[in-house]
C-alpha cells in the first residue's frame, strides 16, 4: 500500500521534476525519499505478468505462499469461471467476485464461504433467467462441472415460462396444460430440473417458485402456471437427488394431484428431513398423501401453511402423526382444519412423543378443540411451542386450556392471541408458561454447567 | 472458586512432611495427609460449609453474573415483546385472511344456493314453456295461436330478464371483490410498511438496549476486575511477605544447624583419633603373633618339601616299573590279538561248516518231507485198501452173523412153537436189513451253519425265536455272525474281499464268514454254537464288570442284549484261547489220520453186541431151563427105552416060554396055556 502511494507520489513528482530543471538537479542528489525500492522487483514484474496472462496460462499452486497471496489479491474478477472455478479456493478472491456482482451479500447464510455463495447465486441466476426452448440447456450444463462441488443450496425465486408466439396458443395451453405434449406446444413448460439435480452431488437444499418475479403490469395468469408436466419432471428430479435434505415449493399452485405426484416420488427418500409446501392449493387428498409420506421418510419438519386442508386431511395427518417418531415441527397455519381436525391432532399428540413445535394458527378451531388440546397437554411432555392464534376458542375454551396448562410442565411458548380466551385465563396461561420457561432455562443451565465441568 | 483449596493444600504440604522427601515413611505420611485433606475439602464443599468458598460465590453472583442475568432477562423480555409487537401484525393479517375466507366461503355458499334456486326456477319456467308449446299446437285459431305465442314470448323474456339480472348481480359481486382485492392489496402494503417500520424500531431499540447492557456489563466486569486485582495484589503481597519471612527464618535455622554440625564434627574427630591409637596398638601385637606363625609355617614347609622329594623319587621308580609292565602288557595284547584272529578264522570255518550242514539238513528235511508225503500217500492208499478190506470183511462176517442169527432165530422159533407151544414173535432186527459198515456220522461244518442261519432267516424271518442247540437261539446266532462279519473284516484277506466285492450282500457275508471261521479255527456247527454261547456268557459276565464304568456310554447305545462291538475282539480272543487250542490239535490229527480211524469203536462194538443180543437174556435162561427139562426128559426116555428092551426081552422070553408051554401043553393039558395069555395081556398095559 505504502509502496503504491509512494509510487503515485513519485509518479506525480517526476513530470514536475522534469519540467523544472533547476529543481531536478538539486532534488535528484538530495531527494530524501528516493530509494532503490521504488524500482519494482523482478519478482513483482513476474507476478504482474502472471496476473496479466492468467487466463491463458494459470500459474498459482506452484508459487510460494506470499507470491500466491499477491497474485490472488490482484487477479481480476472478470476472469472466466472455467479457469478460476476449480483452481482458486482463496476466499478473498471470491469475496471480490461476489461484491463485484451483487450489492447485498450476507455471508452468514452460506457457511461463511464466499465461493459457495458465488456459485450458488451464479447458478440460481442462470436458472432464474432460463427461458424454456429459447435458452440452450448447455448454458446450464456448462456451469455444472464448475460448480457441482460447491453448490449446497439452490433458492430459485422465479422460473420463466416459454415465450409465447401466438396469444391463441396461450389460451390452449391454459385450457389443457397438463395433457398437451403436442408438437406445436413447447417441449417444456419451465426449466427442467432433471438435467441438473442428479449432477450436483452436494445439493442439500432446494427452494422453488414456479412463478415470475416483478411482472408488474404485464401480469398474465399463465406466468404463474405450474403444469402437470413440470410437476412430473420436478418429482423425478427430486427422486434422483439422494442428498437432498430440504425441499421447499412456495406460491406454485400445487394442488392435490401435483402434491400426490411429488409425494409419491419422495417416498422413502433417504435424506429428506424438511418439506415446505407453503402458500399452495393443497386439499385433503394432498394432505392424506403427505400423511403417508410422514411415516415413510425421515421428515423432521413439515410446513403446509396457507393451504386448503380441511378436517379429513388434518385427520389423516393426525393419524400419521400418532405413529410417527421423527417429526419435530408441524406448521398448519392458515388452513381450514376446523374442530374435526383439531381434535384429531390433539388426540394424536397424546400418543406422539417427538413433536416439539406445532402451529395451528388461523384454523377455524373452537372450544371442543381447546378441550381436546388441554387433555393432550396434560399427557404430552415433549411439546414446547404451540401456536393457537386466530382460533375462536372462546372464554370457556380458555378456561379449559388454563386448566390443562396447570398440569403441563414442558410447554414453553403458547400463542393465544386473538382467540377470545378472556384476560384471566390468558394471564394464568402466561404465568404457567413463565414457570415452565424458568424451569427449562434452569435445566439448560445445569446441563451447560455439567458439560462445562466435564 | 477452587482457588483457596490448593492453597490450603500447599500450606499443609509445606508444614507437614513433603512428598518429595527422601525418607520413604515421610513420603507415605505425606500422601496420606494429602488424601485426607482432599477428602475433607470435598466433604466441606458438599456440605457447603466452606465459608470462604461461599463468600466467593456470593461475591461473583453479586457482581457480574447478576448483571449478565439481569441483562439477559431484560433482553429476552425486550425480544419477546418486540417479537409479539411484530408478529401482532402477522396475526392480525392472518385473522383478517381467515375472516375473509369464512366470508368468502359463506358468500360462495349463498351464491351457489342462489344459482341453484335460479336454475331450478328457470328450469321450471322452461318446462312450462315447453308444455305450452304442445298446448299451442292444439290451438286451431290463429288468434289463439298468437295469444299463446305472445304469452310464450313473455315467459321467455321473463327467463332472460332473470338471467340477466343474475349476471349483473354476479358482475357486481366480481367488481366488489376486485375492489376488495385492491383494498386488500393496499392494506397489505400498509401492513408490510408497518411491519418494516416496527422491525426497524425494534432493531433500533434492541441495539440501544444491547449497547446499554453491554456498557453496564462491561462496567461491572471492570469493577469486578479492579476489586479482584486489588484483592489478589493484597494477597500476593501478603504471601510474598510471608515467604520472605519464612526464608529468613529458614536461613537462620540453617545457620544454627551449621554450627551444630560443626561442633558435632569436632567431637567426632577427637573420638576417631582415640580409636585410631587403640587400634594401632592392637595391630602391632597381632603383627608379632603373625610373624611367629609365619616361622612355624616356614618350618612346616621345609619338612613337607623333604617329604615330597622323597615321594617324588619313589614315584619315579614306580613309573619305570610301570613302563616295563606296560611293554609286557603290550606284548600280551599282541599275542591275544593273534589268538583272537585265529579264533575268528576258526569261527568262520565253523560257520561255513555249519552252513553246509544246515544245507544238507535242509535237503534231508525236504527229502523226509517228500518221504512223509509219500508215506502219507501210501498210508492213504493202504487206508483205502484197508477200508475196502474192512468193508469186505465186515460184509462177510455180517453175512455169517446174519446166518447164525437166522439159525438162532429159527431154533428159537422151533423151540417156541414145538417145544413150548407158544406163539413166536420175531424180534425187530434192524441190522438185518442193512449191510455194509456203519457210515461215520458226519458233523455239519461251521460254514454250513452259517449258510443255514442265513438262509433260514431269508426264508423264515418272521417265524420268530426258535431254540436251537444249547439254548442259543438262531436269531442271536445270526446277529453274532453279522457282528463278526462286520467287525472282523481284517481277518479276511484283501484279495478275497476284492473278489467278493461284486457278489450279493448275503453271499459276500457268507464268504467272509467262511474266511473268518477258518482264521479263528471254528469248523463244526457245535463250535459255532459254543462260540455264540460263550459270547453271550461273556457279555453277561463282562457287563457286570463294566457296568460301573460304562453306564454313561450304554445310555447312548441302544439297549441290546448283545455283546458290545468293542468287547467282541477281546471275547473272541478269550474264546480261541479256551476252546480252539485243543480243537486245533485234534483237527490237525484228524486231517492226517484217515477215515478208518474216525470210526467209532464202541459203536461198532455195540453193533456187534446188538447182533449178539438177538436172543435176549430171558430167553437164554428159558433155554437153559428147557435144556435141563429136556435132559431130564431124555433120561426118562432112555430109562423107558431100556425098560422097553427089557420088556421086549421079557416078551421074547414069554413067547419062548409059551412056545415051551405049548410044547408042554401039547404035551400036558390044554387048560394051562389059557391062563398064560391073560397074564401077558396085562403086561403091555
Amino acid at each position: 500500500m505504502s509502496r503504491r502511494q509512494s509510487s503515485q507520489r513519485t509518479g506525480s513528482m517526476r513530470p514536475v521534476n522534469a519540467a523544472d530543471a533547476r529543481k531536478m538537479r538539486s532534488i535528484i542528489a538530495e531527494d530524501p525519499e528516493w530509494s532503490l525500492e521504488l524500482v519494482p522487483l523482478l519478482t513483482t514484474l513476474c507476478l504482474q505478468y502472471i496476473i496479466k496472462h492468467f487466463e491463458g496460462k494459470p500459474i498459482l499452486d506452484e508459487l510460494a505462499a506470499n507470491y500466491k497471496a499477491y497474485v490472488l489479491q490482484r487477479l481480476p474478477t472478470s476472469l472466466p469461471l472455467t479457469v478460476t472455478a476449480n483452481l482458486i479456493s482463496d476466499e478473498s478472491f471470491w469475496k471480490r467476485c461476489c461484491e463485484g456482482r451483487w450489492a447485498v451479500c450476507d455471508i452468514s447464510t452460506y457457511d461463511n464461504s464466499w465461493k459457495r455463495m458465488f456459485f450458488e447465486r451464479y447458478l440460481e441466476n442462470i436458472i432464474e433467467f432460463f427461458i424454456p426452448d429459447s435458452t440452450d440447456t448447455k448454458t446450464v450444463l456448462d456451469v455444472v462441472p464448475l460448480c457441482r462441488n460447491y453448490v449446497k443450496r439452490l433458492k430459485v425465486s422465479q422460473l420463466l415460462p416459454p415465450i409465447k408466439e401466438v396469444p391463441r396458443f396461450d389460451e390452449d395451453d391454459r385450457s389443457d396444460c397438463a395433457s398437451d405434449t403436442g408438437s406445436e406446444g413447447p417441449t417444456i413448460d419451465h426449466f427442467d430440473f432433471r438435467i441438473l439435480l442428479d449432477k450436483l452431488p452436494n445439493l442439500e437444499e432446494l427452494s422453488v417458485v414456479y412463478g415470475v418475479k416483478g411482472c408488474g403490469m404485464n401480469f398474465e395468469w399463465n406466468l404463474f402456471e405450474f403444469t402437470f408436466r413440470d410437476c412430473e419432471s420436478l418429482a423425478k428430479a427430486l427422486n434422483s437427488c439422494k442428498t437432498l435434505q430440504v425441499f421447499r415449493i412456495h406460491r406454485s399452485k400445487v394442488d392435490d394431484e401435483k402434491c400426490c405426484m411429488l409425494v409419491s416420488q419422495l417416498l422413502d427418500h433417504p435424506s429428506l428431513h424438511e418439506l415446505d409446501f407453503s402458500h399452495n392449493h393443497i386439499g385433503d387428498r394432498g394432505a392424506r398423501a403427505i400423511g403417508k409420506l410422514l411415516n415413510r421418510s425421515q421428515l423432521k419438519s413439515l410446513v403446509v401453511c396457507n393451504n386448503q386442508i380441511r378436517g379429513p386431511g388434518a385427520q389423516a395427518l393426525a393419524h400419521a402423526l400418532s405413529k410417527n417418531t421423527t417429526l419435530m415441527s408441524l406448521n398448519l397455519r392458515l388452513n381450514r382444519i376446523g374442530d374435526e381436525g383439531g381434535q384429531a391432532l390433539a388426540q394424536a399428540l397424546v400418543k406422539n412423543n417427538t413433536l416439539v413445535n406445532l402451529h395451528l394458527g388461523g384454523n377455524n378451531m373452537t372450544e371442543p378443540t381447546a378441550v381436546a388440546l388441554s387433555q393432550a397437554l396434560v399427557e404430552n411432555c415433549t411439546l414446547k411451542n404451540l401456536n393457537l392464534s386466530n382460533n375462536r376458542l372462546g372464554v370457556d375454551g380458555g378456561k379449559v386450556l388454563e386448566e390443562g396448562m396447570s398440569h403441563n410442565s414442558s410447554l414453553v411458548e403458547c400463542d393465544i392471541r386473538l382467540t377470545d380466551v378472556g384476560q384471566d385465563s390468558e394471564y394464568c396461561i402466561i404465568q404457567a408458561l413463565r414457570t415452565n420457561q424458568s424451569q427449562a432455562s434452569r435445566k439448560n443451565q445445569t446441563q451447560y454447567d455439567l458439560s462445562a465441568k466435564v | 472458586m477452587h482457588q483457596p483449596e490448593p492453597l490450603a493444600g500447599e500450606e499443609t504440604v509445606e508444614s507437614g512432611p513433603s512428598v518429595e522427601s527422601k525418607n520413604q515413611e515421610e513420603r507415605i505420611t505425606a500422601r496420606r495427609l494429602r488424601i485426607a485433606a482432599r477428602n475433607e475439602a470435598k466433604k466441606r464443599q458438599e456440605l457447603g460449609e466452606d465459608p470462604q468458598d461461599k463468600e466467593d460465590v456470593q461475591e461473583e453472583t453479586r457482581k457480574s453474573q447478576k448483571e449478565v442475568e439481569k441483562s439477559k432477562k431484560h433482553m429476552a423480555k425486550l425480544q419477546s415483546d418486540g417479537l409479539e409487537l411484530v408478529t401482532n401484525i402477522q396475526v392480525a393479517v392472518d385473522a383478517r385472511e381467515s375472516d375473509r375466507r369464512t366470508v368468502l366461503e359463506e358468500a360462495c355458499r349463498l351464491r351457489r344456493e342462489k344459482l341453484e334456486n335460479e336454475a331450478k326456477s328457470s328450469q321450471e319456467k322452461f318446462e312450462e314453456i315447453t308444455r305450452k308449446w304442445t298446448d299451442a299446437k292444439l290451438k286451431q285459431t290463429p288468434l289463439d295461436l298468437r295469444d299463446a305465442l305472445n304469452s310464450q314470448q313473455q315467459l321467455c323474456e321473463q327467463i332472460l330478464a332473470d338471467k340477466n339480472k343474475l349476471i349483473s348481480e354476479l358482475q357486481q359481486e366480481l367488481k366488489a371483490s376486485d375492489d376488495r382485492f385492491v383494498k386488500d392489496l393496499k392494506r397489505q402494503a400498509k401492513d408490510v410498511d408497518l411491519l418494516i417500520e416496527r422491525m426497524e424500531e425494534q432493531i433500533a431499540s434492541l441495539r440501544k438496549s444491547y449497547r446499554e447492557d453491554l456498557q453496564q456489563i462491561e462496567n461491572s466486569f471492570d469493577e469486578e476486575r479492579k476489586t479482584l486485582l486489588t484483592k489478589h495484589r493484597k494477597k500476593w503481597e501478603h504471601q510474598s511477605k510471608d515467604r520472605s519471612e519464612k526464608e529468613l527464618k529458614n536461613m537462620m535455622q540453617g545457620i544454627s544447624l551449621l554450627e551444630e554440625h560443626e561442633d558435632l564434627l569436632q567431637k567426632l574427630r577427637v573420638q576417631r583419633a582415640e580409636e585410631y591409637n587403640i587400634d594401632k596398638i592392637r595391630m602391632d601385637t597381632e603383627v608379632q603373633n603373625l610373624r611367629k606363625k609365619l616361622q612355624d609355617v616356614k618350618f612346616n614347609c621345609h619338612l613337607n618339601e623333604e617329604k615330597l622329594d622323597y615321594k617324588y623319587e619313589v614315584l619315579k621308580k614306580r613309573e619305570d616299573e610301570n613302563a616295563i609292565l606296560k611293554s609286557q602288557l603290550k606284548r600280551k595284547i599282541i599275542r591275544m590279538q593273534d589268538a583272537l584272529n585265529n579264533l575268528k578264522s576258526k569261527c568262520a570255518n565253523q560257520e561255513k561248516q555249519s552252513k553246509a550242514e544246515e544245507q544238507s539238513l535242509e535237503n534231508e528235511n525236504a527229502r523226509i518231507k517228500q518221504q512223509y508225503k509219500d508215506m502219507q500217500k501210501k498210508a492213504r492208499h493202504f487206508a483205502a485198501l484197508d477200508a475196502e478190506r474192512f468193508e469186505k470183511f465186515w460184509l462177510m462176517s455180517e453175512d455169517e452173523v446174519k446166518a447164525l442169527a437166522h439159525r438162532v432165530l429159527e431154533t428159537d422159533r422151533i423151540i417156541h412153537e414145538q417145544q413150548l407151544g407158544l406163539a413166536w414173535v420175531s424180534p425187530s432186527l434192524p441190522f438185518m436189513e442193512r449191510s455194509g459198515p456203519i457210515e461215520p456220522k458226519t458233523f455239519n461244518t461251521a460254514s454250513q451253519v452259517a449258510t443255514d442261519t442265513q438262509r433260514e432267516d431269508l426264508v423264515q424271518e418272521s417265524e420268530g425265536l426258535e431254540d436251537i442247540g444249547s439254548g442259543v437261539n438262531r436269531r442271536t446266532v445270526k446277529r453274532i455272525l453279522e457282528l463278526l462279519c462286520d467287525e472282523l473284516g481284517f481277518l479276511v484277506e484283501s484279495k478275497l474281499l476284492m473278489l467278493v466285492s461284486h457278489l450279493e450282500k448275503n453271499e459276500q457275508s457268507l464268504i467272509k464268514l467262511d474266511a473268518i471261521f477258518s482264521a479263528i479255527g471254528i469248523e463244526s456247527e457245535k463250535d459255532v454254537y459254543k462260540m455264540a454261547e460263550f459270547l453271550m456268557n461273556y457279555k453277561q459276565h463282562g457287563r457286570k464288570q463294566r457296568e460301573l464304568m460304562e453306564e454313561e456310554e450304554t445310555t447312548n447305545n441302544p439297549p441290546s442284549d448283545f455283546i458290545h462291538q468293542n468287547d467282541l475282539l477281546v471275547a473272541l480272543k478269550d474264546f480261541t484261547a479256551q476252546y480252539c487250542r485243543p480243537h486245533d490239535v485234534q483237527a490237525s490229527q484228524k486231517s492226517s489220520v484217515l477215515k478208518l480211524d474216525m470210526r467209532d469203536e464202541p459203536e461198532d462194538a455195540a453193533y456187534w453186541e446188538s447182533i449178539v443180543k438177538v436172543i435176549p437174556e430171558s430167553k437164554l435162561r428159558l433155554w437153559s431151563a428147557l435144556d435141563t427139562a429136556l435132559n431130564k426128559y431124555h433120561t426118562v426116555l432112555t430109562e423107558r427105552a431100556e425098560l422097553l428092551v427089557e420088556t421086549q426081552d421079557v416078551q421074547q422070553q414069554n413067547t419062548e416060554l409059551r412056545q415051551l408051554l405049548r410044547l408042554y401043553t401039547t404035551s400036558k393039558a390044554s387048560a394051562v396055556p389059557e391062563m398064560q395069555p391073560a397074564r401077558m395081556k396085562r403086561f403091555p398095559m
